[in-house]
């Protein structure tokens, strides 16, 4: 049964919800007066300068989102005294606390205030495929930032391969996934070495032998070898076996940062800790030649090249933007182009766009928004002021989906499965209704967001904040649910007021069913 | 009977099928009356037992847990990790002792009340965190298909008009992956119980349904629709989460928890088995067993997570009290870790791991399974344990031993049931 084709305000629709996060009061008429294509051609301009500049210069005094991980660590870097007081302690953390705290900040302001919404989107959906996590402590509080800029939005509409290779030489990859512990056994020579030297420090022989019995443990980590196959390439358990996990990370031994006091906080290759040697992975010889960090760029090369690659990225891209059951032809195409294209993201994103499916109805507002999309685009859709972002951050941690918080290396999902249990639509009820009434702390939508209204006429309040929050219009039991409330208003208020009612139904609508889907 | 119960299990047929079981909603893409139709419910399942499923999210090293520390090849396997009997491990039998951090667990081991099984897992070799969760919360191996937890398949299997709404429940952000499915249950984040919100519930009654019992009324294909999952998920919201005010507010707990995650949740769920709601299962996921580097042996992160798991489970048994009798609580992980440390004082990806089972009906203060040792030849791969119980007869005992309900043919798809004579 051939469903009817999406209209031409519907099509914008579509474009807003899975293209942005969502329509500003006003961007929907903008996108059908310049058209599609316009639209989408702006979009798909990476690098291009950001309309917004009062957002630029805002996030301009946010001095470490631009500085290198050395900058943020001599930023942060303060010598406590041997008897510091609580308050000289207290405040070297805030310090070391603020490089976290500015990337956070601009996590949500971009994605609310950017024209640039694309690459806000491909942003988050790359920071879940490459997932690096505060939570792995240590120095990754010092690292991410660095990782966001050079890796995330620096490739997040460029090449796929340049952006594998250089989250695999970043050290907040090689961090998070323990690649820079992972070395070679260490030689006789180099235990006797350890040996001797425990034993002159302590002198103990027996402390000195069991440090020798420790270090000779030290060796190969699988933890980042297999993440790299199974989450950032090839899928799981697709084409590779245990085996090739090994080798793979005997291949990346040495890949490690200088991450000492005065390092460059940088990737350097050990050779020290490298397994020497050609490498047999997925079928093929990979010789070392006398180059074995060049050995190991030419597996991640090849891993990108791979053709599992192009069919697992392909997958993933199709689910997210076009159905949470990704249609195979589709899938198949935009492998077709990953492969014809050596991975360029956006030709893969074109191949999306000028798919059929895309545009079928069947697709049309069938995505469930994870907590992120539903808080980016409530802020969008109210147009709210954000002086302080940590309430929002609160909010996102309760829902389930803290950013750049995800223990799992798989990142957060995207599909409603893992977002649609029962229980969680009542915190995006707390939330709808603290947004809409001022009480998100630091978070504000200005008394003039009522003002267009037609104040003689409230019943028809509903009908324009509806347009507003929901243009692709809304339900009979939520336009039934929207009426009860403003006859209640109604009966016990003399005279109605656009500023009082306003925010109970905005409230109501950032949490009815309609708002979920994008 | 048997073959309609495959067929609606979970080998979809048509696209339609699979959009039903794969797609969206976690479990109310059917409607409840529907997948009741489906099936007859089991006789003897006496809904009287609850089950408390933790699961160590990870791959939790259960060698460094139940510690074959006599084993000469275990402390040569690992320099830094291993433990020994001076480290204060408690001594389970002539081979095992529990880890140090587990001591809360003691005095149930001497009254006999908790059972550990080594080398158990899954027969699929996967050693990806997330198929092997996906497959053993499923309860089937391999089979990706399969998109009904096994307690929500055991849910649906002996549903009965009328029943509580709280025969099951989670007290976090999101569901187990055990409990997804087509029988609904509530997700309860904790940061919703303290609140008292019930003004945010009433005002979203009419958007999602809740008054009217509209929901109910909806026939299985317009529940396919996106938008009516949402509100279905949200109605079951509104009603659950009210009823589960009233019954926290009702519980008492008669011991001190722990003031860690684990120890706080658990004694919420003892609040609502003891308010006699009809809670059967709850589960409860703990994060963080992945120990690639600095897991620490006597003490250290994994000694700090075993504490506070043993006492909270400590506490709530004890909570509890006669009420144990009824009640099993299960630890499960993905999978064990390498029998050698790596190197930087951790344990990669392994095969066979371990279950705790804890209740009045088990037959505790012993080892379960085949332990093969440590010895050359006898490691899965050469490097880990190898699985000598598969976890599913584990499940289907538990099920049996807990709500005298007997899995029928294909609950667990492409299964040969084994014994080992838990309860």
């Amino acid at each position: 049964m051939a469903r009817e084709a999406l209209s031409r305000k519907e099509r914008g629709i579509h474009l807003l919800s899975r293209f942005a996060y969502g329509a500003r009061p006003g961007d929907l008429d903008m996108l059908l007066e310049q058209g599609e294509s316009g639209w989408l051609e702006e979009q798909l301009t990476p690098g291009a300068v950001e309309p917004n500049r009062a957002l630029t210069a805002q996030l301009k005094e946010l001095e470490t989102l631009s500085m290198t991980a050395k900058e943020c660590r001599e930023f942060t870097s303060t010598e406590l005294p041997d008897g510091a007081s609580q308050e000289e302690r207290r405040k070297a953390r805030e310090l070391r606390n603020i490089p976290k705290q500015q990337l956070m900040t601009a996590l949500i302001r971009r994605p609310v205030e950017r024209e640039r919404q694309l690459e806000e989107v491909m942003s988050d959906f790359w920071r879940n495929h490459f997932n690096v996590s505060f939570t792995k402590g240590g120095q990754a509080d010092l690292l991410i930032s660095d990782y966001d800029r050079t890796v995330i939005r620096e490739n997040a509409l460029g090449s796929f391969p340049t952006m594998l290779m250089s989250s695999a030489k970043h050290p907040a990859m090689l961090h998070y996934l323990d690649n820079h512990l992972s070395r070679k056994p260490p030689t006789k020579q180099e235990l006797a070495n350890v040996e001797r030297r425990v034993r002159r420090r302590t002198g103990s022989r027996e402390r000195g032998e069991e440090a020798a019995a420790i270090a000779s443990q030290r060796g190969l980590n699988e933890n980042y070898a297999r993440e790299l196959m199974e989450l950032h390439t090839l899928g799981v358990d697709n084409y590779y076996k245990q085996k090739d996990v090994i080798v793979l990370a005997e291949t990346l031994t040495g890949w490690t940062f200088d991450g000492g006091r005065a390092g460059s906080q940088a990737f350097v290759f050990r050779e020290d800790m490298h397994v020497e040697g050609d490498k047999r992975l997925l079928g093929k010889i990979i010789k070392e030649k006398d180059d074995p960090l060049q050995q190991g760029e030419a597996v991640v090369k090849m891993l990108a090249e791979h053709k599992g690659t192009a069919e697992f990225i392909a997958m993933k891209l199709v689910r997210f933007f076009v159905s949470d059951v990704p249609p195979k032809a589709l899938v198949k195409a935009v492998a077709k182009t990953y492969r014809k294209t050596k991975g360029s993201i956006l030709d893969l994103l074109r191949t999306i766009i000028k798919s059929d499916e895309f545009w079928a109805r069947e697709n049309y507002r069938t995505k469930f928004k994870t907590p992120y999309e539903f808080l980016m685009s409530a802020l969008r859709a109210t147009q709210a002021d954000i002086q302080n972002d940590s309430a929002l951050h609160r909010a996102l941690r309760e829902m389930g989906q803290p950013i750049y918080h995800c223990d799992d290396p798989t990142g957060y999902y995207d599909t409603a499965e893992a977002w649609l249990d029962p229980g969680v639509m009542a915190l995006r009820w707390e939330f709808a209704i603290g947004l809409a009434a001022n009480k998100v702390r630091g978070v504000e939508i200005a008394p003039d967001y009522y003002d267009s209204l037609p104040q003689a006429v409230p019943r028809l309040w509903q009908h324009y904040l509806t347009e507003r929050l929901l243009p692709a219009g809304a339900g009979k039991r939520t336009r039934n649910a929207l009426s009860t409330v403003t006859n209640e208003y109604l009966t016990k208020t003399r005279v109605a007021d656009a500023r009082e009612l306003g925010p109970h139904l905005v409230g109501l609508l950032i949490g009815s069913p309609e708002f979920q889907q994008q | 009977m048997k073959n309609e119960y495959k067929s609606m299990n979970f080998v979809p047929s048509t696209r339609r099928e699979f959009l039903r079981t794969a797609g969206v909603a976690a479990g109310l893409a059917m409607s409840p009356s529907a997948f009741a139709k489906s099936l007859t419910p089991t006789p003897g399942a006496s809904g009287k037992g609850t089950l408390v499923c933790i699961y160590l999210r990870g791959g939790a090293d259960f060698l460094n847990m139940i510690v074959p520390y006599r084993d000469d090849d275990y402390h040569q396997a690992r320099p830094t990790l291993s433990l020994h009997k001076e480290d204060g491990l408690v001594e389970l039998d002539s081979k095992f002792g529990l880890h140090p951090g587990l001591s809360a667990f003691a005095p149930l081991w001497k009254a006999k009340k908790i059972a550990a099984i080594v080398a158990t897992g899954s027969p699929h070799p996967t050693r990806s965190h997330f198929d092997a969760q996906d497959f053993m919360e499923f309860a089937a191996p391999g089979n990706r298909t399969v998109r009904n937890g096994w307690l929500n398949r055991y849910l649906a299997a002996t549903q009965k008009k009328g029943a509580s709404e709280f025969r099951a429940m989670a007290i976090q952000e999101l569901l187990p992956r055990s409990l997804r499915g087509n029988y609904p249950v509530l997700a309860v984040p904790s940061s919703m119980e303290k609140r008292k919100g019930e003004k945010t519930l009433s005002r979203f009654e009419e958007f999602y349904g809740a008054g009217t019992k509209g929901a109910e009324k909806m026939k299985g294909e317009m529940m396919e629709r996106p938008d009516e999952k949402i509100v279905e998920s949200g109605r079951i919201t509104i009603k659950t989460l009210r009823r589960y005010r009233e019954l926290l507010a009702k519980g008492k707990s008669t011991v001190r928890y722990g003031n860690d995650r684990i120890g706080k949740r658990l004694q919420s769920i003892a609040k609502v088995l003891k308010a006699g709601a009809g809670l059967e299962i709850a589960g409860v996921d703990v994060g963080g067993w992945d120990d690639h580097a600095n897991q620490g042996s006597v003490e250290g992160n994994h000694h700090t997570r075993l504490a506070n798991l043993s006492g909270g489970i400590a506490s709530f048994c004890e909570d509890l009290g006669e009420q144990l009798d009824k009640t099993t609580i299960v630890i499960m992980t993905e999978f064990g870790r390498t029998v050698r440390e790596n190197g930087n004082n951790g344990t990669d990806h392994g095969h066979g791991g371990g279950m705790f089972v804890i209740g009045g009906g088990v037959r505790g203060g012993r080892i379960f399974g085949d332990w093969k040792g440590l010895g050359p030849g006898s490691l899965y791969n050469d490097r880990d344990l190898p699985v000598t119980t598969d976890f599913r007869d584990v499940m289907a005992e538990i099920l049996h031993g807990t709500f005298g309900f007997k899995a029928p043919r294909g609950f667990f798809p492409d299964y040969k049931p084994g014994r080992i004579n838990l309860f």
